[in-house]
């Protein structure tokens, strides 16, 4: 037997029984009335991930890729702008329920201080600006390489 | 028929959604980070765990104060960081979900069901952690802490299961290989081919996603095949620009999740905390609440000026008003409060040792104790206590908070505070201790 096979009998054994610990301390710990309620969220999520989230990064992806090809965009800046898309997206996703959950109200002052709307906006601005910045640099560097160097 | 028009889908789907960045190398270099974040906060999330249900053989460190302020932190740091890292490594194996034939054998079905396992439990974990943060419970229909804790063991387990079934490709592409680029650039490349022209041919088990074979057939024929066409004729992206654009782009969003949220548990970057849950110095007596007075129906009891603790150890017992206590020796600490939500500060903290308390009804050194809180229906209500925070010089019954009369909100008239211990176990609006 391989060092590897091994290996991986280990982590397959070690894998089974801390599965096994994770579906008993479910079964001890969660009334099996809301078992109901946490497959829909595990389907949930890979209903939402594979077969919204991703696809939609799919087209996206092709999408620009076309226009970019039309328009002769060089992949680097094509690079940058997926960039800013893929970075506002995810802030998007972490910092939108926390909006929407201050807006429905938390009853405590301290949770949710913040204006998340606003600063989420001002956000954007910021990248759309560091993304502009990035995508000038990129030009300026992009021409004084296809110029050729002339020593005196 | 059907078996064979799916199947060109399928291939199709895989080979339009091949990219430079889905490689397995790719794959190895964003797994190892996840992998690292996954088992920081699984063992930061066992601390905490056990800090608040130990079993019966358990003593914790005291020192450094800030050790639960420190694990917390990085466990819902490490968690948010979790959601480029695993966008990303969802989005280099995405084309592996298009595989065929889907389920090859019995062996070839547990891996795939495991990986399910794994991928939504992942995703629910890190979602459901998030959400906990902003304390909007309503959204999911099962218990927070137990889920999450039942959960953590799958997802590890799984990640164990996942690790083995790929250590040959995670050993294979541990380091960077030099040959790799070209075998990508064809296969982005290859529109025609099928799998008799491929030396082996379909006989040969293909790994991960560079591989040709199950990449190759494609047919232009029908909406499907126009639809793969138009997505073939996109221009080809440069292997090596597109790699490190992807490893550029996961970096910039790991740093900004991190960055603008992170201040909440860490002061150095309370600065850039423009999206965490909480901020550092926002609250009466300048302290985030976890629990309002309010919210743990407790403003009546906590405000009644016949309000008295009682600390008893068998059938010896003294009452204090809340006078008596400002009139024992008093004592100021810096400690900070970390909550299992992660948010943590650093505060001053006055009031009487609990060890003297426990001293004047003869507790002797080795003694634990059970704190009742005024609060009602919760299951922090009764906190036990083990003997080396008992008797730690640093655990109080405090009254007063920043300089200031302990806020209503934040325990009034009384409540514990001592070193690294989660939040939920700094029991407010004390009620009686207990010697046991």
């Amino acid at each position: 037997m391989t060092a590897t096979r091994r290996w991986q009998i280990a982590l397959v054994a070690v894998g089974v029984l801390l599965l096994l610990l994770g579906g008993l301390t479910l079964i001890n710990d969660v009334n099996p009335k809301r078992y109901l309620g946490l497959a829909a969220w595990l389907l949930g999520a890979l209903v939402i991930h594979d077969g919204v989230i991703s696809l939609t990064v799919f087209g996206a992806n092709v999408a620009m890729r076309k226009t970019g090809g039309r328009l002769r965009i060089p992949l680097p800046a094509l690079l940058i702008l997926q960039g800013a898309l893929v970075v506002a997206g995810i802030m998007t996703l972490i910092v939108v329920p926390a909006a929407l959950k201050k807006s429905i109200g938390t009853g405590n002052a301290t949770l949710l201080p913040l204006d998340y709307g606003l600063h989420l906006v001002v956000f954007y601005a910021a990248l759309a600006v560091v993304t502009a910045l990035s995508l000038a640099v990129y030009a300026v560097v992009r021409r004084r390489r296809r110029r050729p160097v002339r020593s005196a | 028929m059907i078996m064979e028009s799916l199947q060109t889908v399928l291939n199709g789907l895989r080979r339009s959604l091949a990219a430079p960045s889905r490689t397995p190398r790719m794959a190895v270099v964003i797994g190892r980070l996840l992998a690292i974040a996954f088992l920081l906060c699984f063992g930061t999330g066992l601390f905490s765990h056990f800090l608040q249900d130990p079993l019966p053989w358990m003593v914790f460190p005291t020192r450094p104060v800030f050790l639960y302020q420190v694990t917390q932190g990085i466990h819902i740091t490490a968690g948010i960081l979790c959601f480029p890292l695993l966008f990303a490594k969802l989005y280099i194996v995405f084309p592996e979900l298009f595989q065929t034939p889907a389920v090859r054998s019995f062996p070839h079905f547990l891996e795939r069901a495991s990986i399910a396992v794994f991928v939504s439990s992942s995703i629910v974990q890190i979602v459901t952690g998030l959400l906990n943060t902003y304390q909007w419970y309503a959204l999911f229909p099962f218990p927070f802490r137990q889920t999450h804790y039942a959960l953590s063991f799958v997802i590890v387990g799984s990640l164990a299961i996942h690790i083995a079934v790929k250590l040959d490709v995670i050993a294979k592409h541990w380091r960077k290989s030099v040959a790799e680029p070209s075998t990508v650039a064809e296969l982005v490349e290859a529109p025609g081919i099928s799998t008799s022209s491929i030396p082996g041919g379909a006989a040969t088990r293909p790994t991960l996603t560079s591989s040709h074979t199950r990449n190759a057939v494609i047919r232009v024929e029908g909406v499907t095949g126009r639809l793969f066409a138009w997505i073939d004729s996109t221009p080809r992206p440069e292997p090596r620009t597109s790699r490190r654009g992807f490893l550029a782009i996961v970096g910039v969003a790991s740093a900004a999740v991190v960055a603008l949220t992170a201040g909440q548990s860490f002061r150095l970057l309370d600065g850039a905390n423009v999206f965490g849950a909480r901020k550092q110095g926002v609250g009466p007596n300048s302290l985030p609440v976890n629990r309002t007075a309010t919210a743990a129906k407790v403003r009546d009891a906590a405000s009644d000026p016949d309000w008295a603790l009682t600390v008893s150890n068998g059938a010896t017992s003294a009452t204090y008003t809340r006078a008596q206590l400002l009139a024992l020796p008093q004592r100021e600490v810096e400690l900070p409060i970390a909550c299992v939500e992660g948010w943590s500060q650093t505060a001053t903290w006055r009031g009487v040792r609990l060890g003297d308390l426990v001293d004047a009804v003869g507790g002797r050194g080795g003694s634990s104790i059970r704190a009742t809180s005024l609060e009602q229906n919760s299951s922090y209500a009764i906190m036990h206590m083990g003997p080396e925070y008992v008797r730690d010089d640093l655990t109080l019954v405090a009254l007063e908070l920043n300089g200031e009369t302990l806020d209503l909100d934040h325990g009034f008239p009384a409540r514990m505070i001592a070193p690294g211990r989660p939040g939920v176990l700094q029991t407010k609006w004390l009620s009686t201790l207990e010697v046991l």
